[in-house]
């Protein structure tokens, strides 16, 4: 049990997120979301949004890597 | 009379006193100094202190409705700071912290650009100890890099204020803009403090090498006074709107890679910066009031997490990722905590981020300013990335740990759970925070559209996160060091400028070498001649002939 605690609660944290996440898609269809720009009215547009960034975000990041990462005592050489 | 003391002043004078101050007292001394102070905060608007010196006048302490709103949250900042240090026996630190936190509340209250100049030198003089306080050897490179680059703004800044009073006489702070050449100067001092792209190596370089408590300080002080700088003397700069948006996005990608979680919540702080410069560049009402509440909230929440951090590295002794995790067992309130800090800089409704950052966005939506706005909204998601999530997963979450560590001691609890609780106050009750924001503007966060919008962007990041996180593609934390533009200054020019150097000296030694030759040869020649039997003068007194007989036909050729 005790080794399993953070599985465990990282299995129910991503239900529980996944629910909160189909819940505000639907919420998108029930009223009409006012944005200052048009093209962001579409269903689930942040969410998308916010996917794609995230997924882009560490992506890139981790491809930055090749170019940025150093030995941790670069500095000290 | 006390109306008339310079707020923060009393605070440097009782830093100064506290070697004398027995022990158990410093605390509470602190304290006092800064309640002190912020009797300031009831003197209301208006200019209450003048020197004429030197021809000049120097408007010392002076108050208005951009000042307060900072004054307010620097002394709360510094009370945070000095419970969080309660534990601490560091005189230095004490003394480098107290008289830092004053000398940026003297700062915001100076009228004129000299004023400035020298409480802007006096945080920088201050702060430099507080990272010296590290006691690292890496802390003291860092803080001699630190002081280096501080000083230069400084230095920036009284050449601009030196230029501007002699072209127009007038040396008052006022709003200025970058046609003149003193504006130009004054902008990058001000561009250094606030880490501008590529001026922002210093802070990634210096604040996580202080100590526990000495980074939750300096985060709090020296670039809000840079921003707030800018708001009184470049709203409306236009370059700024794009400044902010690339500050904004640009650390973003460092934070994902960067293994040690206090640079990355530095990396944090110069994205945040960002949303505040934008404001700035709009220059509306709305938005320098989403500036200013940028600002207030985020050195509460900033605060917080630092503080949570430096709680992790008094306890586990380590801030590195690849070394941290499941903390959440043996350190729950400070996770807690945590986890508020990081929900309010990701600005999740009802926290304090979000009643802030919908001001800027909002003026952006207002403006029309499409691409602006997505980048900052695409950057959101970045700061959910490193602040929200990478902070509290990878050191209190992430996978079990095996040795036990202790809870974090009493009073780093009772500050973080003070900031705790600002950050969930504020995002519920916003309108108390909105009443002390420069502009009076009728503002409503809490709207159906913006609360669904902004929680589908950090919910389904989030989503992303554990997406990512399932199918292997997260990238795992390594051991190293993330190339940031400190690099120029610590490894390109020395790159260049040490061979340069050595192949100068290897040339100017030849030639010493050779000189020398020569002069031994001169040497042994006269002292031959001088041994000449027909010259009855010793050495000195023959040289001292020559040198006074060609004085002597100088001063003839120059007579005649």
């Amino acid at each position: 049990m005790k080794k399993n605690d953070l599985k465990s609660m990282g299995k129910s944290f991503t239900k529980y997120i996944l629910l909160i996440g189909a819940l505000l898609i639907l919420l998108d269809f029930t009223f009409h979301r006012h944005e200052y720009f048009s093209f962001a009215e579409i269903y689930g547009f942040p969410a998308f949004f916010g996917f794609v960034s995230f997924v882009f975000i560490v992506m890139l990041g981790k491809w930055l890597r090749k170019f940025l990462m150093r030995k941790e005592d670069y500095y000290d050489q | 009379m006390i109306s008339n003391f310079i707020p923060g002043l009393i605070m440097i004078i009782t830093s100064f006193l506290l070697p004398t101050i027995p022990q158990y007292f410093r605390h509470p001394a602190m304290l006092l100094s800064v309640g002190l102070s912020a009797l300031s905060l009831f003197n209301g608007y208006g200019t209450f202190l003048e020197w004429d010196i030197l021809g000049l006048n120097l408007i010392l302490y002076q108050s208005d409705s951009l000042t307060l709103p900072f004054a307010i949250i620097f002394h709360i900042a510094a009370i945070l700071v000095i419970i969080f240090s309660w534990h601490s026996k560091n005189l230095m630190e004490h003394m480098a912290t107290l008289a830092y936190a004053g000398s940026a509340i003297g700062a915001l209250h100076a009228g004129d650009f000299f004023s400035l100049f020298i409480w802007w030198e006096a945080t920088a003089l201050t702060s430099v100890f507080i990272v010296f306080a590290g006691n690292t050897n890496a802390a003291k490179d860092a803080a001699m890099r630190y002081l280096i680059i501080q000083v230069s703004s400084g230095v920036l800044l009284l050449i601009g204020a030196c230029l501007m009073l002699y072209q127009t006489g007038n040396h008052n702070l006022a709003v200025l803009d970058l046609k003149t050449n003193f504006g130009i100067f004054i902008f990058i001092a001000f561009g250094i403090k606030a880490a501008f792209p590529l001026l922002n190596g210093w802070l990634q370089d210096s604040y996580p090498e202080s100590s526990v408590t000495g980074t939750v300080a300096l985060s709090a002080f020296t670039t809000k006074l840079a921003i707030y700088a800018l708001a009184r003397t470049f709203p409306g700069t236009d370059s700024l709107i794009w400044i902010g948006a690339i500050m904004t996005a640009f650390p973003v990608f460092f934070a994902v890679i960067e293994n040690d979680l206090r640079r990355v919540l530095s990396f944090s702080l110069n994205n945040q910066l960002g949303f505040m410069v934008v404001g700035i560049g709009i220059g509306t009402e709305l938005s320098l009031n989403g500036t200013v509440a940028h600002a207030f909230v985020h050195i509460i929440y900033k605060a917080l997490l630092f503080m949570s951090m430096g709680a992790v590295l008094y306890r586990a002794g380590t801030t590195k990722a690849s070394e941290l995790g499941g903390l959440y067992k043996y350190m729950p309130f400070t996770t807690i905590f945590c986890i508020i800090g990081a929900m309010s800089i990701s600005a999740f409704p009802l926290f304090s981020g979000f009643v802030a950052k919908s001001l800027i966005m909002s003026s952006l939506g207002g403006m029309g300013m499409v691409l602006i706005y997505f980048i900052l909204f695409f950057a959101s998601a970045g700061v959910l990335e490193h602040s929200g999530i990478k902070i509290p997963y990878f050191a209190f979450f992430a996978h079990e740990r095996k040795n036990k560590v202790k809870e974090a001691p009493i009073n780093m609890l009772i500050a973080m759970g003070i900031a705790a609780f600002l950050c969930i106050a504020i995002g519920v009750f916003p309108k108390y925070l909105y009443q002390i924001l420069p502009y009076a503007v009728e503002y409503q966060p809490y709207t159906l559209d913006h609360v669904i919008s902004q929680l589908q962007l950090l919910v389904f990041a989030i989503i992303a996160f554990l997406f990512l996180v399932k199918i292997k593609l997260y990238p795992s934390e390594i051991r190293s060091t993330v190339l940031n533009s400190d690099w120029f200054y610590r490894k390109m020019l020395p790159g260049i400028g040490k061979p340069l150097f050595k192949k100068i000296g290897l040339l100017t030694d030849s030639l010493y070498k050779y000189l020398g030759l020569s002069f031994k040869q001169v040497l042994s020649k006269s002292y031959k001649f001088s041994n000449l039997s027909y010259i009855k003068v010793t050495t000195p007194s023959f040289a001292g002939t020559i040198l006074i007989s060609i004085l002597f036909i100088m001063l003839v050729i120059v007579l005649v």
